[in-house]
């Protein structure tokens, strides 16, 4: 077959273009030129090995064997963190003697180019062959979709849990209980059964009732040729609909009732794991394989809507021209459309299926009302509503940087946001405001823009009764950088015991006297200065300058000698660092959209997008049509057998 | 196993094989048959219960982030102890308790201080440390294996339940999805069960597996048949790899089968609890918004369970791993149960987790008195249970597994000791309780994951 050989090929050119990228890395831009293999392993020697050898490293890496570039792309995941840590002025610690900074930037861009190098030497491969049940935002979607009522199908159904990059589409922790089966099918039971109750669904799915020039059988075969492809979401073969035929024939056979025999096929229909799953066809073993276009139909459905594909893409998959890179991003385009109405206000649109999972499970704002509540004593203003309109900020921010192409960096420092009405007066916003959130133009005394301005990011890195530095610091490194600090060693001395004497009076001061201890310095030294840049905001994102009589003190300096005050110059801090930041997004959305954990492999088209946003204004949608163009997205390889 | 069976003219009416068959269709599983035996004489009941007798029943509760240590381990050991301020709501209950001093989990030893101190809390093995691609326990629960063992004799082999959702989103910080924080229930090393977390739920699906439709089994054979055989299709056209997948839906399905058969097979049913389910224990769709109520319900959710036994096995998660829950609706407490538990010996801190630690004791005595009072023909169903209670560490600034906070309450149908404080020496194996409770379960088990003996003392 043509079309395939010709994908193949051109999927092998971008890979090795990608390499050619990667070895002129130290010729581009303004970056330091990097280490020799030798000056690296001396620098290691100089700077690290006096702690970090033997088993007792101060429970970090074993340095002491380290001699060739190998040993980097032999544990990229540790080389990643000594990167960023070295890179960040964390390691070494501040009391030994530090490298020139020359060297020191020298030293990371050698890691970094290693890296690059290892993960690209083998061209870009992608993952194996989809399998996944639906998970349970999706089955909601679909069956809502599929049956065109607007109903939550999915509400008795188990919540998930995450894999992978952090999202509950992971397949590798979409297990199936036992429970399952029973659950699916009460669920389509009576979802089928809502949507037959109105004439109007009713005839919709029901295409065809037999009459005197029809026969049950004909009728039956009607409803099925509309109903099973969708419900399918590819053609069906002849073999396939006889099935479902033959079960609607049994049905009616008994009692002679067409409409309950067709509910009972579609039932089943409902309840076949070519329903319920996401799966793809397996290819030849270790050969890089496109996926189909019903498979493309439904990965971008998936990624983009959290939902089953619509006509048009199906129709196009049918046609065969969904792998057309001009189809695709005209799909893309498409798919992330969404109508503001006449009041200024966004309409529903299918897009929200991906801002809402995506963002509420990056962010961690999905445990806003779930693990995280605040404390009543504190949020004594605290409603529905308000919690609603801190849920859906970030969501509708995210869904507007999506469908007007605005670029990324709106994520870290923004002029504008979405507020609903008590979030207005949350945040002491001027205007008309119901119970939807809608767009505000922000301007400086409003003290918001960006995500570090977001009540639902404010409180879910906070404690139920008061904001914590640390958390709100780690959070940053996690989340915006995906920098997540190391967790505490294990024998820390407690903050109580340390303190001693001084009783310090504030939080600040507490959190000085631990970080006295250079165990915890190094990770903290780095966490809760940029937590005390966020200090204004209380624990639901409330803006103050005092705590009692206390006047809030921001000013945080990290351990490379950067100093900032609050908020603003946090986020100029922060967009210092857009590389990073938007690295790391690219690798959640990469993540998400593959529905698995990333690899090592996968970090090689990461950073070819990274690159493209930077060249393209950091747009949302080049992220978003880079990922869906990229070989992990379009192509599938499965594993040669082991043994 | 070999199974003598003695065929009794007047036993209650086994089925003939011909008509089982023209009931549930060809695609009866063969080991099913067994369930064509007069119950009398199955296998269970050659070892050691009469005839009649009210089964056995078996309950593990979960909660997170230790306890308070020094309010926790009663005075004295033996039949002369004297409950610790922590465990005295269980007062009236104490000739049913029997308290555990010096288990620990050593598979739990290692990893982070939550994660795997609640996925290997019932399993006894060391979790695979993964963000998900290589998600594994190693093992199995204990309440599993008891679940495999009495699957067939009640409509449902066991209920796993909570109240908090699964923890959004994978702990970078420390390499575990939280996943694994939210489970405690493991059929296989890569199967966490998932929980039930609705009483209204739980009700009806209670319900619905006690009371089938009269009629309906031919049509939902017929529907089985048809996803089963899509399920079979899919499972050929797949890869290797990709089967198990497809293979953990088909067992699912199954399930459902297994228990219209058994449906079909009603009359045979040996054991007649005194009370069936009753609409009108029914709680409603809406969960109720206050903890409190949430953990009741689901607490007699347990007891109606094995009341009507409708299933003789079930778990229960107060709590997920690191759960941050604020108990400030308690009095004397303001912060939640994770920060409150990180003490650092601050007497206030300590003060409030004792609290914390109290209210989930009343709980468990709220359930426990609630089965006490439930009578079968011969005592009451707390005599018939085994309810274990505990916590994967045990002081929460220090997540250690030595010394776990182990209770186990009941009379495991008169196998177990109860009413006493036992005091094992240093670092004795939990999984040694939980081979002893299999045992007096009926499995016939004396060894369980990592243990080394059956725990002396634990059995009558």
């Amino acid at each position: 077959m043509k079309p395939r050989s010709n994908l193949t090929a051109c999927a092998k050119l971008n890979a090795a273009l990608l390499v050619a990228a990667f070895s002129s890395l130290s010729a581009t831009a303004d970056e330091p030129a990097p280490l020799t293999e030798s000056a690296a392993v001396e620098f290691v020697r100089d700077h690290c090995i006096e702690c970090h050898q033997g088993e007792d490293a101060e429970s970090g890496p074993d340095l002491s064997l380290f001699s060739t570039a190998k040993d980097v792309s032999n544990s990229i995941d540790v080389w990643n963190q000594i990167a960023t840590r070295v890179g960040e002025r964390q390691m070494p610690p501040q009391e030994s003697e530090q490298p020139p900074a020359e060297l020191r930037s020298q030293f990371v861009a050698w890691i970094r180019q290693t890296i690059f190098a290892a993960v690209c030497d083998d061209g870009v491969s992608p993952g194996p062959p989809m399998i996944r049940r639906m998970n349970r935002t999706e089955y909601a979607n679909t069956v809502r979709d599929l049956l065109g009522i607007p109903i939550n199908a999915a509400h008795a159904l188990p919540v998930d849990g995450a894999g992978g990059e952090g999202f509950d589409n992971a397949s590798e922790t979409l297990f199936i209980s036992p429970i399952y089966a029973e659950k699916y099918l009460q669920a389509a039971q009576s979802a089928i059964g809502h949507a037959l109750k109105d004439p109007g669904d009713r005839k919709r799915i029901i295409v065809a009732d037999p009459s005197e020039q029809r026969s049950p059988q004909q009728a039956a075969r009607m409803v099925l040729d509309a109903f099973l492809p969708r419900a399918f979401r590819r053609s069906v073969s002849e073999e396939e609909s006889q099935h479902y035929l033959d079960l609607f024939t049994q049905a009616f056979d008994e009692d002679g009732a067409y409409s309950s025999a067709i509910e009972f096929t579609l039932v089943a229909a409902m309840v076949s794991p070519k329903f319920l799953f996401l799966y793809e066809q397996p290819g030849k073993p270790g050969e890089l394989t496109p996926i189909s276009h019903y498979e493309l139909a439904s990965r971008l459905s998936y990624f983009l809507w959290a939902s089953m594909p619509d006509a048009e893409l199906l129709r196009l998959a049918a046609e065969e021209k969904l792998h057309d890179e001009q189809v695709l991003a005209e799909q893309v385009k498409r798919m992330l459309r969404s109508e503001i109405d006449g009041g200024g206000l966004r309409r529903d649109s299918k897009v929200r299926g991906f801002a809402t999972s995506f963002v509420e499970q990056w962010l961690g704002t999905r445990a806003l009302g779930r693990e995280f509540k605040p404390d009543p004593s504190i949020a004594t203003r605290y409603d529905s509503e308000l919690e609603g309109g801190m849920k859906y900020e970030p969501i509708f921010f995210f869904e507007d940087l999506l469908a007007e192409n605005r670029s990324l960096l709106n994520l870290i420092e923004s002029d504008f946001t979405y507020v609903n009405r008590r979030l207005a007066q949350h945040y002491g916003v001027r205007g008309e405001f119901r119970e939807q959130p809608k767009r505000v133009e922000l301007q400086a005394a409003h003290h918001r823009g960006g995500l570090l301005g977001m009540g639902a990011v404010l409180a879910v890195s906070s404690l139920p009764h008061r904001t914590s530095p640390v958390l709100r610091g780690k959070w940053i490194l996690e989340t915006m950088l995906g920098t997540p600090p190391p967790p505490p060693p294990p024998d820390v001395p407690s903050l109580e015991e340390n303190a001693g004497a001084l009783k310090p009076s504030s939080l600040r001061k507490q959190l000085e006297v631990h970080r006295a201890n250079p165990v915890c310095a190094t990770c903290h030294d780095a966490m809760d200065p940029l937590g005390f840049g966020l200090e204004n905001y209380d624990v639901l994102g409330g803006w103050r300058t005092r705590v009692g009589v206390a006047r809030i003190d921001t000013v945080g300096k990290l351990p490379g000698g950067e100093q900032f005050n609050g908020p603003v110059e946090l986020k100029q801090l922060l967009l210092k660092r857009k590389e990073q930041f938007v690295r790391n997004l690219t690798r959640k959305v990469l993540g998400f959209s593959l529905a698995r954990g990333l690899t090592n492999e996968d970090l090689c088209v990461v950073e070819s997008i990274v690159r493209k946003l930077a060249a393209e204004d950091y747009r949302a949608q080049t992220l978003m049509t880079e990922i869906v163009k990229s070989v992990p997205f379009r192509y599938k390889q499965t594993h040669p057998p082991t043994e | 196993m070999s199974v003598t069976v003695r065929p009794r003219v007047n036993s209650q009416n086994p089925l003939s094989r011909r008509s089982l068959l023209r009931g549930t269709g060809a695609a009866l599983a063969l080991p099913w048959l067994e369930a064509m035996m007069p119950k009398q004489v199955s296998a269970a009941e050659n070892e050691g219960q009469t005839p009649g007798d009210a089964p056995i029943r078996m309950a593990a509760l979960f909660v997170p982030n230790g306890v308070h240590q020094e309010m926790w381990t009663p005075k004295g050991v033996g039949r002369d102890f004297k409950l610790s301020p922590t465990l005295q709501p269980l007062a009236s209950l104490r000739d049913q308790l029997s308290v555990f001093t010096n288990l620990w989990n050593q598979g739990s030893n290692v990893g982070d201080g939550h994660y795997v101190k609640t996925s290997g809390f019932l399993t006894c093995t060391t979790i695979n440390k993964s963000l998900g691609i290589d998600l594994n326990c190693n093992g199995r629960s204990m309440d599993q294996v008891a679940a495999e063992h009495a699957a067939k004799q009640t409509p449902i082999p066991s209920l796993e339940l909570g109240i908090d959702p699964v923890t959004t989103g994978v702990d970078t910080n420390v390499g575990y999805t939280r996943v694994y924080g939210s489970h405690i229930a493991w059929s296989g090393p890569t199967s966490p069960l998932a929980r039930e977390l609705n009483p209204g739920l739980v009700f009806e699906r209670l319900f619905r597996a006690a009371n089938p439709k009269t009629g309906s089994g031919a049509r939902d054979q017929l529907l089985l048949d048809r996803v089963l055989g899509d399920a079979s299709e899919l499972k050929r056209s797949l890869g290797a790899s990709d089967r198990q997948r497809m293979d953990e839906y088909l067992q699912s399905v199954r399930s459902i089968e297994k228990r219209l058969q058994s449906q079909q097979l009603e009359g045979v049913k040996h054991w007649q609890p005194l009370v069936d389910l009753d609409l009108a224990d029914r709680p409603s769709d809406q969960r109720p918004d206050q903890y409190v109520e949430q953990v009741r319900l689901m607490l007699d959710m347990i007891a109606l369970a094995f009341q009507t036994d409708t299933t003789r096995v079930c778990t229960f998660m107060f709590g997920n791993a690191v759960s941050g829950r604020s108990f400030s609706f308690l009095d004397g407490v303001s912060g939640g149960h994770h920060d409150t538990s990180h003490h650092q010996n601050n007497q206030d801190k300590l003060r409030q987790y004792q609290l914390i630690n109290l209210w989930h004791i009343e709980q468990y005595a709220y359930l426990l008195n609630k089965l006490a009072g439930m009578q079968e023909r011969d005592g009451s169903v707390l005599d018939h249970s085994m309810i274990l209670y505990g916590s994967g560490l045990r002081d929460g600034n220090s997540h250690s597994p030595h010394n776990l906070p182990i209770l186990l309450a009941g009379r495991g149908g008169g196998r177990i000791a109860a009413g006493q404080h036992l005091e094992c020496s240093r670092d004795t194996p939990l999984a040694n309780l939980y081979a002893s409770m299999l045992n007096a379960f009926g499995t016939g088990a004396t060894r369980f994951a990592d243990s080394t003996e059956m725990l002396p003392g634990v059995l009558v």
